[in-house]
């Protein structure tokens, strides 16, 4: 465990503002890999689908004559589907996805993720994607994993229920959660600039003492080291202007407004490369609906937001720096249950959205035939796709991370 | 380190280990929503054994606060699309005033274990018939809440039993009634689960009371646990309660929740009391005198081993002030902080513990404390008078200010440097240009306010 001395020598944050910790202050450019063209500023995205996404009313096996068998009541309509392939198409909520798909080329589909013996507890499942694990104990994540590698610049852009992911736990710093750049202030009751700097200081200069005193725990340490980190991106942070004009309107859903803070924070040059998001909602045991309903304004959420993200960055001229990835921590039930919605399942599409991604539909879909206790099987490990992102686009090995035997899926162009 | 035997053991004071102040704050803390500077005082002259029965027992609810909140809670003034933020100031205002803290508090642990959201169930009605059956029970029988909560309203709509039907089974509630609210998950396996949930259809909600409905109800053999029968939902109940899992998962989350966010007890800790659980079936009252009377929970193990809830942060804070606030406001700016009651993020609750702090949850309850401690904050209003209350309790000097707020708020408990800043800072504001028309008084209340709102942001404030 880290110590409030270990993280001031490698933070070197002491005091308010006359500092900030080493990672904050680096530019995206700063540290360019020869060896590796595509990872030197690349942008990775993550995008959480909270609950369990229903893989197969996403990415749908419109030729498959099972399907319509499974799903009497929440099937969709051959004719609806926004065809990818001859097989496969969207939801037709997804039009704007489609639309990124066929005219720019930049949505990579990788058909059936999952892992083997797969967990159908929400939480469980959560922690093995999280960690890249199926160890008992789960503790670090993938991400925080390669945030030690490469410690870059990382934002958890968090709604006001959510916690810090799993995923980022072991970074050398604490990603920040981030709900709004307005609200990310250490405010004061001051009467003049001077009296609220020194306010400041109390406050900074308390939290590098706590983590000395006799009484010190971890969980006190643990507070200490949030603080100094918070408040040093806090101060980093209010330099960025508050008024971003996107380039294309972003849907007013909270999965829009995360994205477009991503969008400020990739466009304001602080280096940022990593960020994670998520919408929940997906748990559809009841009333899921097909063409239309509960799902079909989840899938519209995902698509809009993601959509007006990427065409927000590649007229900024980013495009080909980002990487958005979705997942899931399982698929639905092959056939829907008696409340026209579905039970937890297994195997879920993965959608990789850029510039630099190989556009295309990735693997088969799962056999509908070869189906397990009513669950899909799925054909591509998750970690799999992680060793994709990790190499070719974070930059780093992935072995230390994953462990060896995941073949990366071709992903990427380059 | 004490050893297992000893750890549930009650505490008696002794030279190394006596009953001072850093206890009664302890205890106050974990059994409610911390202490006022009375409270410290009376914990302190009546001695331990007097202070924790004064707690477990409660005392009996002034007629204003009983009559108040039924009037608040009746169907006039919450109907069934009563707005979340109602719901939640409503439960607010019970925790600020009630005579019974622990009963509050350990209902807000049930709230938590049963984790039931009005985002899905969207009927202000169902989820205060929750609330009274959780606050019912809260310090009586597991059994009973287990098997009710099958047939609660509320819990129908959340985990979606009311549409599930002898012909298609629904799993939701049957999973989460082994994973989360009786065993664990590695207790029961995917087949238990199909199982269990053809015992759970039929259920349905009639004149807002949860009911069986034989028709839709499939009343044919079940095997759950290697156990074969025309089950119910109530026998499902039944046998995960009789399962061995059971008393040891609930005694874990009780561990967590009362003891520590970090510590994972050992089963030479965990057993005794669910073996104690088990045999009273499952009296929580009894489970939870025997760890709040323990040597453990006056340990270090469970000193400050906890990071606040928002609510615990919040509530702990206007009470210590003897304020008030407008709890609408109020429960607005907590779910910036990560805690909406009625609402929690999914069915397994809040995560509690490191999760409660991250960058904006962490400025989120330094701005709370700074609105809160405000001289003009037209959101929570000017209720909470640090300046008045120090005067009360005759903190004069710079000095004596400091302390009283230290000791108020934390017992003392702090590094000497950080009392030192603090006078610092109040030295500093001497100095400072304060507008013309400002009267001494008003100098007098803002240094005050001011540093409060400083002890508020301290490291050692976070914990619990």
């Amino acid at each position: 465990m880290t110590t409030r001395r270990d993280f001031l020598k490698t933070s070197s944050l002491i005091g308010f503002g006359s500092t900030v910790p080493a990672f904050l202050g680096r530019t995206a450019l700063s540290a360019p890999r020869a060896d590796k063209p595509g990872a030197k500023d690349t942008v990775l995205v993550v995008v959480q689908l909270t609950g369990g996404n229903d893989g197969m009313n996403t990415v749908v096996p419109f030729t498959n004559p099972d399907y319509y068998k499974l799903r009497p009541t929440i099937a969709i309509a051959k004719d609806q589907v926004k065809k990818l392939t001859d097989d496969v198409g969207f939801h037709p909520a997804m039009t704007a996805l489609a639309k990124l798909y066929t005219d720019d080329s930049a949505v990579c589909v990788v058909q059936g993720v999952g892992y083997p013996n797969p967990s159908q507890s929400h939480f469980r499942s959560m922690d093995v994607w999280h960690a890249a694990s199926t160890a008992e104990t789960l503790t670090t994540g993938w991400l925080g994993q390669s945030l030690k590698k490469q410690p870059v610049p990382a934002f958890h852009l968090a709604g006001g229920n959510e916690v810090s992911p799993l995923a980022l736990a072991g970074a050398p710093v604490r990603v920040p959660s981030i709900t709004s750049l307005d609200d990310f202030k250490l405010k004061t009751v001051s009467v003049t600039g001077a009296d609220a700097t020194a306010q400041k200081n109390v406050i900074t200069s308390a939290a590098s003492i706590a983590g000395g005193s006799s009484g010190s725990t971890s969980l006190l340490d643990f507070v200490a080291r949030t603080q100094m980190s918070t408040y040093a991106s806090s101060e980093k942070l209010a330099s960025i202007g508050k008024n971003y004009a996107p380039k294309v309107p972003y849907p007013t859903s909270a999965l829009g407004n995360k994205l477009k803070l991503a969008a400020q924070l990739i466009d304001a040059d602080i280096g940022a490369r990593i960020f994670y998001v998520s919408i929940d909602g997906f748990d559809t045991h009841a009333g899921q609906g097909g063409a239309t309903g509960a799902h079909a304004n989840l899938l519209t959420q995902v698509s809009d937001a993601i959509s007006a993200f990427y065409r927000d960055m590649a007229g900024r001229g980013h495009k080909d720096r980002l990487c958005v990835m979705t997942f899931s921590e399982f698929g639905r039930r092959a056939y829907e249950n008696g409340s026209k919605g579905t039970d937890h399942g297994a195997g879920a599409p993965m959608f990789l959205v850029g510039g630099g991604v190989k556009a295309g539909v990735v693997g088969a879909h799962p056999s509908l035939k070869g189906l397990k206790e009513g669950n899909l099987v799925h054909g591509t490990d998750f970690r799999q796709v992680y060793a994709a992102v990790l190499d070719k686009w974070i930059g780093i090995d992935p072995k230390p991370i994953l462990g060896d035997g995941f073949k990366p899926v071709e992903v990427f162009v380059k | 380190m004490l050893d297992s035997k000893n750890a549930w053991q009650p505490y008696t004071p002794s030279a190394e280990n006596p009953w001072d102040r850093k206890k009664v704050g302890h205890l106050y803390r974990r059994a409610g929503f911390g202490a006022t500077e009375a409270e410290l005082a009376a914990g302190l002259t009546d001695g331990h054994a007097k202070t924790l029965d004064r707690i477990l027992a409660g005392e009996a609810e002034t007629e204003d606060f009983a009559r108040t909140s039924a009037f608040m809670a009746s169907e006039r003034s919450m109907p069934p699309g009563a707005p979340q933020g109602r719901l939640s100031a409503w439960w607010l205002d019970r925790m600020l005033k009630t005579k019974h803290p622990l009963r509050e508090k350990l209902t807000l642990f049930w709230h938590n274990h049963f984790a039931t959201s009005n985002a899905k169930v969207q009927n202000a009605r169902f989820m205060l018939a929750q609330y009274q059956l959780v606050q019912a029970h809260a310090l009586g029988s597991f059994r009973t809440l287990l098997t009710q909560m099958g047939a609660d309203p509320a819990m129908l709509v959340w985990l979606d039993t009311n549409t599930s039907t002898k012909g298609a089974p629904n799993e939701n509630y049957a999973r989460e009634v082994m994973e989360l609210f009786s065993l664990g998950v590695g207790n029961y396996t995917e087949t238990d689960i199909r199982q269990a949930a053809r015992a759970f259809t039929g259920y349905e909600i009639k004149e807002g009371k949860g009911t069986l409905n034989r028709r839709q109800h499939d009343a044919s053999e079940k095997e759950v646990f290697g156990k074969k029968g025309k089950f119910t939902g109530e026998d499902i109940a039944g046998l995960c309660l009789d399962h061995e899992a059971c008393p040891r998962f609930i005694v874990r989350k009780f561990y967590k929740f009362l003891v520590s966010d970090t510590d994972t007890p050992g089963a030479d800790l965990i057993d005794p009391l669910a073996e104690q659980y088990r045999k009273s079936d499952f009296d929580t009252g009894k489970l939870v005198s025997t760890i709040l009377r323990s040597n453990l929970f006056f340990s270090p193990t469970a000193y400050r081993a906890k990071i606040k809830s928002p609510v615990e942060f919040a509530i702990g804070s206007v009470r210590a002030l003897e304020g008030a606030v407008g709890t609408l406001p109020l429960a607005e700016a907590l779910e910036g902080l990560g805690q909406v009651l009625f609402a929690p993020p999914s069915v397994k609750g809040w995560d509690g513990g490191e999760a409660w702090l991250n960058a904006q949850t962490l400025l989120g309850r330094n701005n709370l404390a700074l609105a809160i401690t405000a001289t003009d904050n037209a959101r929570f209003g000017t209720r909470c008078d640090p300046a008045e209350l120090a005067a009360k309790h005759g903190a004069g000097t710079d000095a004596q200010l400091v302390d009283f707020l230290l000791g108020l708020f934390l017992q003392g408990d702090v590094p000497n440097e950080a009392r030192t800043k603090l006078l610092d800072y109040l030295k500093a504001t001497k100095d400072v240009k304060y507008p013309a028309y400002w009267s001494e008084d008003d100098i007098a209340n803002h240094r005050t306010r001011a540093v409060t709102h400083l002890v508020l942001t301290l490291p050692e404030y976070q914990l619990n």
